[in-house]
């Protein structure tokens, strides 16, 4: 009886939740990240107004498709007459790994309330997941801070795109400093600090190596973003056959 | 030479790549609720989980070139030095930046 309760209490605790103050501490923890968001947003602003969108067409699509790699792909439609089916094709090759980042998160998201799973995944990003899954696989239980470090992703590049849609010039190059690089290097850190924290560190470097290989391998094979999808499939499948 | 239609199809295409990026986003756990846990898709999952984002770096550094491959190296080296992705970060940065300024200059 006693340990039944125990089990019961255990369960009970590990618990997703989705709280204000998860978000609150969601914005802390990406708000250093996402200010070398802004040169970004400040240069779509610049290119989707010079493609042809308006100012106020710019901002709109920052601030409701959220993802600089779909926005950046799309932008070779314009100006018209659009190709509507083949930029479905592109949004959905650049998107597809949102799916995959989903899945993973599915263990905690789906034991959310369905609208609070709405909320978390709402502003699912490269670098919110980056930040929040390894969290939630240490311990963390509130999936507040995957909504709160998507909130100032957000704020940062839908600012970002507004600056540079009204006419905002780039200042100097992002390369001079490096800041092109930093997602890159965040997301490296990130794949370090997951096989570093596993405890059976070694399971994980069969996976990450083939999705790095397959990812590689198929770069100028795949239209652009499959091949990302292809490698995390097959690191998956790795991981899943692996013995034990 | 914008007319009203091209101000539509624009704002269609807007709907539309926000509407592919949303369902994207809710997709996964969708699917997942479908298919029951167990441990192989619990270990499938947390493979995917690192392989996802070990794929979109390499993807990234062979789309960029040994610049942005030494920044990621350096990062990496950092990191796993330090604990610290603030340091990594920096790291990645300033070897990147040093590389433009060296390079071009």
């Amino acid at each position: 009886m006693v340990k039944r309760n125990l089990k019961h209490d255990h369960v009970e605790a590990s618990r997703p939740v989705l709280t204000l103050e998860g978000t609150v501490r969601g914005v802390r923890r990406l708000a250093p990240l996402s200010l070398f968001v802004l040169p970004f947003g400040v240069a779509y602003g610049v290119a989707a107004v010079e493609a042809g969108l308006t100012p106020l067409q710019a901002v709109a699509m920052s601030a409701l498709a959220f993802s600089g790699a779909a926005q950046f792909g799309v932008l070779d439609f314009w100006p018209g007459p659009i190709a509507f089916g083949s930029l479905i094709f592109v949004a959905l090759a650049v998107s597809a790994r949102l799916v995959v980042m989903g899945a993973a998160l599915s263990p905690w998201v789906n034991r959310l309330s369905p609208p609070r799973r709405l909320a978390a995944l709402f502003l699912l990003s490269d670098a919110n997941f980056a930040d929040t899954e390894p969290a939630l696989r240490s311990g963390e239980r509130d999936v507040g801070i995957l909504l709160g470090g998507g909130l100032i992703f957000w704020v940062t590049w839908v600012m970002g795109t507004a600056v540079g849609a009204a006419g905002g010039a780039i200042i100097g190059d992002p390369a001079m400093f490096g800041i092109d690089v930093v997602m890159v290097c965040f997301f490296g850190a990130v794949v370090v600090g997951m096989v570093a924290g596993e405890p059976n560190w070694r399971a994980t470097i069969p996976p990450v190596l083939a999705a790095i290989v397959v990812s590689v391998a198929l770069v100028s094979v795949l239209p652009l973003g499959w091949n990302v999808i292809a490698g995390a499939l097959v690191g998956g499948v790795v991981g899943a056959f692996r013995a034990g | 030479m914008r007319s009203v239609p091209d101000e539509t199809a624009t704002w269609l295409a807007i709907g539309l790549v926000a509407a592919v990026t949303l369902a994207c986003r809710l997709a996964g756990p969708v699917v997942m609720s479908r298919i029951g846990p167990s441990p192989r898709i619990e270990r499938f999952l947390q493979s995917l989980s690192i392989s996802v984002i070990a794929a979109l770096v390499a993807s990234i550094v062979a789309q960029g070139g040994p610049r942005e491959g030494a920044a990621v190296g350096v990062a990496a080296l950092v990191m796993l030095a330090t604990k610290s992705t603030v340091l990594a970060l920096l790291a990645g940065m300033a070897t990147a930046a040093s590389w433009t300024i060296l390079l071009s200059g």
